[in-house]
C-alpha cells in the first residue's frame, strides 16, 4: 500500500507558514514535511508496507517490511545512526491480540559527510518486523495493520518525514502462501540482516584505541576484500576514523579509534561486522552480530597465560613444572630405572656419579632444546601448534607407543635390560657409560612430551608468545626442572644416604612401574584412534604384537648356538622394521570421516567422493553437492542460513535427494578437478544433480545454484526436480 | 601427504598476510589534529572569532565564568524543535541570568544550510527572541572541528577554570517531535546546575543528536 504523497501545490506565504506549523497534522494523511524549503515537495522517501505472506493464519506469525525507496543522493539511518541523524521508528496500531516485534535492521553502509560519519541506507531498504496473530481469529475475516512510520532523510540537509502505512490481509485457516512481490523483497532484506557471529570476539583498550579481535581462524587473507565494524552504540569508537584491519590465520584484528564515552568499553562491545569476501569473479558481503567481551573476561578465559607473566616468573613456573614432570606416568618408570641404578651404586665413587648426573642433565637439556627449537621454527612458519605438537603426527605417536611398550616389557622382565635392542633409546640408556646417562635424559624428554605437568601449561603458553630467545630460556628451565631431582641426587652425597637400601623390593618395584607405561601405551592407542581411525588403530596394534614377538624372540634366542642366534637377531630386526613400517601406514590412515554428519537443522550429509557421486547417479538418485571449506565465510553463512532449516531438510527428504559435502579445506586434488569441470577454482559451489534414468549416467544435466544461497533458492531448485 | 599440504597452505596464507586499512572515503588520512574532539575533563580549546555584532570574542576572556557553546543551524529541524518550543531561549535566559556566557556558534559554510550573514544572524536572534551572549560566526568550521562538533544542536559547557565539563546533546529525546521537549531530561540544565554548585557533572558525555554540521 503506497503512502500517498502530498501533492505539490502553490501556497501563499501565509499558508506556507501555517503549513510548517501544522506539518504534523497534515502528515497524518501521509506525506512529508520539508521545514527547509517551506513549500511542500516530493517526499525524499517513498514508503510502503510489504508482506511476506498473502494471508494471516490464526495463531501464526507474518513478516512485514517497511520498504523505503530513497531519492538518489539522500539517505536514511540505521539503529545507530552514527555521528548525527535518527533511526526510523514505526508506531503500530494493530487489531486486538496482534503483536509487533522490534525492527530487524539490514546492515548499514557508511555515509561520510565531511568529517562526520553516518550509518544508514541509500537507494532502498526494507526494515523487517514480525507480527504475531492471536489464535482466536475468525477465518474469512480481514485484518488491517497500521503503522505510523517516521524517519529522518538527509542529503546535505535533513528532513524528517512520516507516513501512515497500512496493510490489509485476509485471515485464512491454512498456512499462508507467499506474497509474490513481498516475499522476494523480504527475503532479500533478510539476507542483509546480520546473523550471529560464528566466531568469539574480545577486545582490549588503550587510552586512544580499541583493539577488537575476532577469532575467525583459518581465514585466507587474500579472500577478504574489506571488513568494517559498525558499533551498536554511540561513543564506543570514533565512527569516522579509519579502521585498521589485519587478517591473519588466527583471525581478524581491528584497531579502532576509541570513542568519546569512556564507560562504553566497561562492558561488552556490541555491533555488526560486515565482511566482504572475494569469490570467483565476484564478492559477497556478510553481516554478523558481534558481542566482544571486555579485557577482564578475555584475560580470565585465557587463564594466567597473558603477558602479565615476567620472564623470571615464567622460568620459575617452568622449573617447577619440570620437576613435577618426573612424577608423570610416562616419565616416572624411565627415571626409576636410573634411580634404582643409583640405589645400587650409592656407595660408589662420588665423582663418577656426578659425571653421570651431568651427562643425564645434558641429555635432557639438549633434547628439550631440539624439541623447543623445532616447535618455535614451525610456529614461525605459521603452524598453530603448542607443546606436544609431535603428537599430532600418528606416525610419531605410534613409534612413541612402541618405545614405551618395549620399556614396559623390559620392566616386566620379558626382555632383559642389558639386551642388545640397539634400536631403542632404552638400550642406550642402560649402557654403563656416560653416553647411557645422556640418552636416558633424551629418552626421558621424549617420554615426557605427551605429559603436561601442572604449572607447565602456563609457562609454555607464555613461552610461545615470546621472542625465540625468551621462549628457549623457558623451555630450558623446564628441561632443567625435569633433570633436577636426579642431578641433585648425584651431586649431593648426603641426599643419596636418604635412599633406601638395595634389596629384592627393587625388582618388584620395577615390575610395578611397567604398568604406568602400559597405561601410557593404551592412551597413545586412543590418540591414534582419534587421528587415524579404526584402520590406524588396527595397524598400530599389529605393530605392537610384532614388537612383543620380537622381544620374546630376542630373549628366547639366548643361549642357542651362534648361528641360530644370528638368525634370531636378523628376525628381530626384521620384525621391528615391520612394526615401524606398519606405524608409517597407521600414520597415513585417515580418521574414518564420520560417514554421516547431522546438521542441527536435520539435513544429513555424507562426505563427497567422485565414486560415491557416480554410484548414486547410476542408481538414479538425485544428489546435492556442497563444495565448501572451513576458511570460506560465504560457505559458512550459506550453511547456517540456508542448509540448516527444517524446510530444506523436508524438501530433500521429499525428493530423496542425497546431500554430499565436499570439504576443500585442505585443497584435495579430486575436488579441485570437479570444481574445474564447473569452471571454478574456488568454493562455494553448489551443484544439484537431477535423477538420471537408471542406466544412462548422463541424462540429467547438473544445475549450479547461486553462490549466495537462500532457503527459497534451494527449495525451489529441489521442487523442480 | 595431508599434513604436508596443510603446512603449505598455512604457510602460504601466512605469507599472504595483509593489512587492510578500510578507509572512510574522504576521511582516509584525515589529519587527526584538525578533528581532535577535546576530552571532557581537559582544557577546552581556546579560540578567538568574530561575532554577529562585530567585535571578536575569545574563550580566554571568560576565565572565571561558565561558558556554554551551542552549535546551531536555524533551518535544521532539530534546532527548530528547540527554538519553536522556546526550549532553547528559556535555557539561554536561565543561564545568562546567572551570569553564564552563552555563545551560539554557526559553523555552516557559505552556501550551505544555516549559513547567515552577521545581520541575518542578528535578525534571527531578535525574531526568535533568543538570548545568547553572542553569536559566533565560524563559516570555515575552524572552531567546530576543533571541538569535534558533529550536530546541530551540539552543546558544550566550559567551567570557570576553562575545563570542558559537558559535551553532547541538549536532552535525551533525539527526535524532531516538538511534543518530546516536554518531559525530556535536559542534560545541559542538569550539568549547569552541578557546575554552578561546584559539583561534578553526572552525565558529562552524551550522544549529540541532530543535523550534521554543514562544514565546507
Amino acid at each position: 500500500m503506497m503512502a500517498v504523497p502530498l501533492r505539490r501545490r502553490a501556497l501563499s506565504r501565509a499558508r506556507r507558514a501555517l503549513m510548517t506549523e501544522m506539518a504534523a497534522l497534515i502528515l497524518l494523511v501521509g506525506g512529508l514535511a520539508s521545514p527547509t524549503d517551506a513549500r511542500p515537495a516530493e517526499p525524499k522517501v517513498r514508503v510502503e508496507l510489504v508482506s511476506e505472506s498473502r494471508s494471516v493464519q490464526p495463531g501464526g506469525a507474518i513478516w512485514v517490511g517497511l520498504r523505503q525507496r530513497i531519492k538518489p543522493g539522500w539517505h536514511t539511518y540505521w539503529i545507530n545512526p552514527g555521528d548525527s541523524g535518527e533511526p526510523p521508528t514505526i508506531d503500530w496500531t494493530l487489531p486486538a491480540g496482534f503483536e509487533a516485534g522490534s525492527i530487524e535492521w539490514p546492515h548499514p553502509e557508511r555515509i561520510p559527510v565531511g568529517p562526520v560519519m553516518s550509518f544508514g541506507y541509500s537507494d532502498e531498504v526494507v526494515l523487517l518486523t514480525r507480527i504475531t496473530a492471536p489464535a482466536e481469529l475468525a477465518a474469512g475475516s480481514r485484518v488491517t495493520m497500521q503503522g505510523q512510520a517516521s524517519w529522518l532523510v538527509c542529503e546535505k540537509i535533513c528532513i524528517p518525514e512520516e507516513a501512515r502505512v497500512t496493510l490489509t490481509l485476509p485471515v485464512v485457516a491454512e498456512k499462508p502462501l507467499p506474497d509474490p512481490r513481498g516475499a522476494g523483497l523480504i527475503a532479500r532484506a533478510r539476507g542483509a540482516v546480520p546473523t550471529p557471529s560464528p566466531w568469539a570476539a574480545s577486545f582490549s583498550t588503550t587510552p586512544d584505541s580499541v583493539a577488537l579481535s575476532i577469532a575467525a581462524r583459518g581465514l585466507v587473507p587474500d579472500r577478504i576484500a574489506s571488513v568494517w565494524f559498525y558499533p551498536a552504540q554511540w561513543g564506543v569508537i570514533e565512527h569516522a576514523a579509519p579502521q585498521e584491519i589485519r587478517v591473519a590465520d588466527d583471525g581478524i584484528t581491528m584497531r579502532l579509534a576509541r570513542g568519546p564515552l569512556p564507560e562504553a568499553t566497561a562492558g561488552p562491545i556490541e555491533g555488526v561486522l560486515v565482511v566482504t569476501e572475494r569469490l570467483d569473479g565476484r564478492t559477497a558481503s556478510h553481516a554478523f552480530t558481534v558481542r566482544a567481551t571486555p579485557p577482564g573476561a578475555a584475560a580470565a578465559a585465557a587463564t594466567a597465560s597473558g603477558p602479565a607473566l615476567s620472564l623470571f616468573e615464567a622460568m620459575a613456573l617452568a622449573l617447577v613444572g619440570g620437576i613435577v614432570l618426573n612424577l608423570m606416568p610416562c616419565v616416572l618408570p624411565v627415571l626409576s630405572v636410573k634411580a634404582l641404578a643409583l640405589v645400587e651404586h650409592a656407595g660408589t665413587d662420588g665423582s663418577m656419579l656426578r659425571r653421570h648426573g651431568l651427562a643425564y642433565t645434558a641429555g635432557v637439556v639438549t633434547c628439550f632444546g631440539a624439541v623447543a627449537g623445532s616447535l618455535l621454527a614451525l610456529r614461525a612458519g605459521g603452524e598453530q601448534i603448542g607443546w606436544g605438537f609431535q603428537l599430532q603426527s600418528p606416525l610419531f605417536v605410534t613409534l612413541l607407543a612402541y618405545l614405551l611398550f618395549v620399556l614396559a616389557l623390559s620392566l616386566s622382565g620379558v626382555v632383559l635390560i642389558s639386551g642388545r635392542l640397539a634400536a631403542t633409546g632404552h638400550a642406550l640408556a642402560s649402557r654403563p657409560g656416560y653416553a647411557g646417562s645422556f640418552f636416558t635424559g633424551a629418552l626421558a624428554t621424549v617420554a615426557a612430551t605427551p605429559c603436561t605437568a601442572p604449572f607447565m601449561g602456563v609457562a609454555v603458553g607464555f613461552a610461545v608468545t615470546q621472542p625465540w630467545t625468551t621462549a628457549l630460556l623457558i623451555f630450558e628451565a623446564l628441561g632443567l626442572g625435569l633433570a633436577l631431582p636426579y642431578l641433585l641426587l648425584t651431586l649431593v652425597p648426603a641426599w643419596r644416604r636418604l635412599l633406601p637400601r638395595p634389596g629384592p623390593w627393587m625388582e618388584r618395584l620395577k615390575q610395578l612401574l611397567a604398568f604406568p607405561l602400559y597405561a601410557s601405551v593404551a592412551w597413545l592407542v586412543w590418540v591414534v584412534s582419534q587421528q587415524a581411525g579404526p584402520r590406524g588403530v588396527a595397524v598400530m596394534l599389529a605393530g605392537l604384537v610384532l614388537i612383543g614377538f620380537a622381544a620374546w624372540l630376542h630373549e628366547a634366542s639366548r643361549g642357542v648356538s651362534a648361528r641360530w642366534r644370528r638368525a634370531a637377531t636378523a628376525a628381530v630386526a626384521l620384525t621391528v622394521l615391520g612394526a615401524v613400517g606398519l606405524g608409517a601406514v597407521a600414520g597415513t590412515a585417515s580418521p574414518s570421516a564420520p560417514a554421516k554428519e547431522r546438521a542441527p537443522g536435520g539435513l544429513t550429509s555424507e562426505s563427497f567422493s567422485p565414486r560415491r557421486l557416480a554410484e548414486l547417479r547410476a542408481r538414479g538418485v538425485p544428489v546435492f553437492v556442497n563444495f565448501t571449506a572451513a576458511w570460506c565465510i560465504t560457505c559458512l553463512v550459506n550453511e547456517r542460513v540456508a542448509l540448516r532449516s527444517p524446510e530444506v531438510a523436508a524438501a530433500f527428504a521429499r525428493k530423496g535427494v542425497v546431500y554430499l559435502k565436499a570439504d576443500w579445506t585442505k585443497k584435495d586434488g579430486q575436488i579441485a578437478a570437479v570444481l574445474a569441470s564447473f569452471g571454478r577454482n574456488g568454493v562455494p559451489l553448489y551443484v544439484l544433480y537431477p535423477p538420471n534414468a537408471a542406466g544412462s549416467p548422463a541424462s540429467g544435466e547438473p544445475s549450479v545454484l547461486p553462490q549466495i544461497l537462500s532457503e527459497g533458492t534451494i527449495i525451489e531448485a529441489i521442487e523442480k526436480l | 601427504m595431508r599434513h604436508e599440504s596443510q603446512t603449505r597452505r598455512t604457510f602460504l596464507s601466512n605469507a599472504g598476510l595483509i593489512a587492510l586499512v578500510s578507509g572512510a572515503g574522504a576521511n582516509v588520512g584525515r589529519p587527526r589534529a584538525a578533528w581532535a574532539a577535546p576530552k571532557v575533563g581537559e582544557a577546552a580549546p581556546p579560540f578567538t572569532a568574530p561575532t554577529s555584532t562585530g567585535p571578536s570574542v575569545s574563550l580566554g576572556d571568560y576565565r572565571g565564568k561558565i561558558v556554554i557553546l551551542e552549535w546551531t543551524n536555524h533551518d535544521c529541524p532539530y534546532v527548530r524543535k528547540h527554538y519553536e518550543t522556546s526550549n532553547m531561549q528559556t535555557l539561554q535566559k536561565e543561564a545568562t541570568g546567572q551570569g553564564v556566557i552563552w555563545l551560539s556558534v554557526i559553523s555552516s559554510a557559505p552556501g550551505t544550510q544555516g549559513y547567515v550573514s552577521p545581520s541575518e544572524a542578528n535578525e534571527l536572534t531578535s525574531t526568535r527572541q533568543a538570548a545568547p551572549t553572542a553569536v559566533v560566526l565560524d563559516p570555515k568550521g575552524t572552531i567546530g572541528k576543533m571541538y569535534g562538533a558533529t550536530n546541530t544542536p551540539h552543546m558544550y559547557i566550559v567551567d570557570k577554570g576553562g575545563v570542558l565539563v559537558y559535551a553532547g546533546a541538549i536532552d535525551d529525546k533525539p527526535t524532531t517531535r516538538r511534543s518530546d521537549v516536554q518531559g525530556a531530561q535536559n542534560y545541559v540544565r542538569a550539568a549547569l546546575q552541578a557546575v554552578s554548585a561546584g559539583q561534578a557533572v553526572k552525565t558529562p558525555v552524551t550522544r549529540a543528536y541532530g543535523c550534521t554540521v554543514k562544514y565546507a
